[in-house]
């Protein structure tokens, strides 16, 4: 049992209301009567409301009402609100005897963990019924889906037989000549899965992230691996004029240098309502003292560059550092080492790693956030990084933290 | 010896692609795509060429083109 009011919680919450509810007061009113249960919530221009009567500040988008779990649990999933959070209680900093106390627990409190070590560390693995990467990013507590967002995953193709893509629209384009979107690689079929496979795997715990949004594979680098520039950039132009909100690509060349070509195509992306998302790099060999560098195509200051973190939540050791280059920066960082996803038949299953398989958790949250606001390029790319949980590891390596599923 | 580019128009020469392409052929580009959702063309053109296709108007840069390759599927890092 928590204890509110130890805890610091008055026992109420604060709902958050989706921005067009901010000029509209009756409306605002209407929607917050309807998640708390019938009841009429008073304005802050009706003067000081009777005890547990829910409350409106309409100027604000914000109500603060006691709810109940099963009210919660929808409020939660409501669309109509942009969060769901306890009211805590707060107190003025001045110089009281209250405060002091306080400020003299927190100091010890601080100390006590200091000598004692190291703060405990998060620990995450699969379960029969989640990967770790999906419960690390709360995406299993998320109400969305990913449905009417397109997410183009530019790789090796997919393996369209695969059973966990059976009957699933995918919409697919080989850019490579010669060969057919059929994966013979595996990489492609990896990272489709994570950014969009099922919500109920012919075998084995979830994987995907944005299992209705449509998915479109673009089939940019060859049975062998390799790909060309000429082709991954068509792709993009092909996942663009298609409509794709999402772009997620997890390939890249170690190269510092920014590509005038693939910073074009990210900010002709962007204007696009398109927001492109690629791997960080797997040039770094921490453990060895060198942090590697942000290569082509997530250098580009248009594009969002994915580093991988560990169940731990600490960085992989091979996960690239930013770099000085203009556009040389960690974003934000995703789940990349030990990623349980799809993979050609007849295997259907594999563990690897990388910051190849970091973006497409990156890509699926991204549709995620799309779905509930409807925030597209520049604005999506803004939410993704606001709603990261910050880690306590450097921005050069993190971003802003690890990617957060909406709801969550 | 003729090599790959990857050519990048700037902003206000996107809605006249096809002049630049026009011009762009006519500096030695050998026209392999035109991507006009991204404002990028690619192709082939003979080395001693490459350079001059760079003072054609609407172009902000030509790049060599690159290949990207990924490491065996047997890794376990990807």
């Amino acid at each position: 049992m928590v204890d509110d009011a130890a805890d610091g919680m008055t026992g109420r919450y604060l709902l958050v209301l989706d921005d067009d509810f901010l000029d509209d007061t009756d409306r605002a009113r209407v929607a917050v009567q309807e998640v708390c249960g019938g009841e009429r919530p008073a304005t802050t221009r009706e003067g000081a409301p009777a005890p547990g009567r829910p409350r409106l500040f309409p100027e604000l988008g914000v109500a603060v009402a006691e709810l109940s779990p099963q009210q919660l649990a929808a409020a939660r999933a409501d669309r109509r609100l942009l969060g769901v959070e306890p009211e805590r209680v707060r107190h003025a900093i001045g110089l009281s005897e209250e405060y002091l106390r306080g400020f003299r627990d927190a100091a010890q409190f601080l100390h006590a963990q200091l000598t004692a070590g190291a703060v405990a560390a998060a620990q995450f693995g699969d379960t029969e019924e989640l990967t770790w990467g999906l419960q690390a990013t709360g995406v299993a507590e998320s109400p969305e889906t990913g449905a009417g967002i397109a997410v183009a995953v530019l790789d090796t193709g997919l393996d369209l037989e695969h059973p966990d893509f059976a009957g699933r629209d995918v919409e697919t384009r080989s850019f490579v000549a010669g060969q057919t979107v059929q994966d013979a690689q595996g990489h492609g079929t990896h990272v489709a899965g994570t950014a969009c496979g099922p919500l109920a795997p012919s075998s084995g715990r979830r994987y995907g992230v944005a299992h209705e949004a449509r998915l479109m594979v673009g089939k940019v680098l060859g049975d062998d691996g390799t790909g060309t520039d000429a082709d991954i950039l068509a792709g993009m132009s092909w996942a663009i004029s298609s409509g794709a909100q999402i772009i997620s690509m997890s390939l890249g060349a170690d190269v510092r240098a920014v590509s005038t070509a693939y910073e074009t195509a990210g900010r002709r992306a962007l204007a696009a309502g398109t927001l492109v998302i690629a791997a960080a790099g797997n040039n770094a060999r921490r453990s060895a003292g060198n942090p590697g560098f942000v290569g082509v195509p997530a250098n580009s200051p248009s594009i969002m560059a994915v580093g991988a973190v560990d169940p731990s939540l600490a960085v992989a050791d091979f996960s690239a550092a930013s770099s000085t280059v203009d556009g040389g920066q960690v974003d934000i960082a995703a789940p990349g080492v030990d990623v349980h996803s799809s993979w050609p038949r007849p295997q259907v299953t594999r563990t690897i790693s990388g910051t190849s398989m970091a973006t497409p958790h990156v890509a699926g949250i991204a549709a995620l956030w799309a779905q509930r606001t409807g925030a597209r390029g520049q604005q999506l790319w803004a939410q993704l990084v606001q709603a990261a949980q910050r880690l306590p590891l450097p921005a050069s390596d993190v971003g802003s933290g690890l990617v957060r599923a909406p709801g969550a | 010896m003729p090599e790959k580019v990857t050519v990048s128009l700037a902003d206000d020469a996107v809605a006249r692609i096809d002049e630049v392409v026009a011009a762009l052929e006519h500096g030695g580009l050998r026209v392999e795509q035109v991507l006009r959702a991204i404002g990028v063309i690619t192709g082939s053109v003979d080395t001693g060429r490459v350079k001059a296709l760079g003072d054609v108007a609407g172009v902000v840069a030509v790049e060599p083109e690159r290949t990207v390759r990924l490491p065996p599927p047997e890794s376990d890092v990807q």
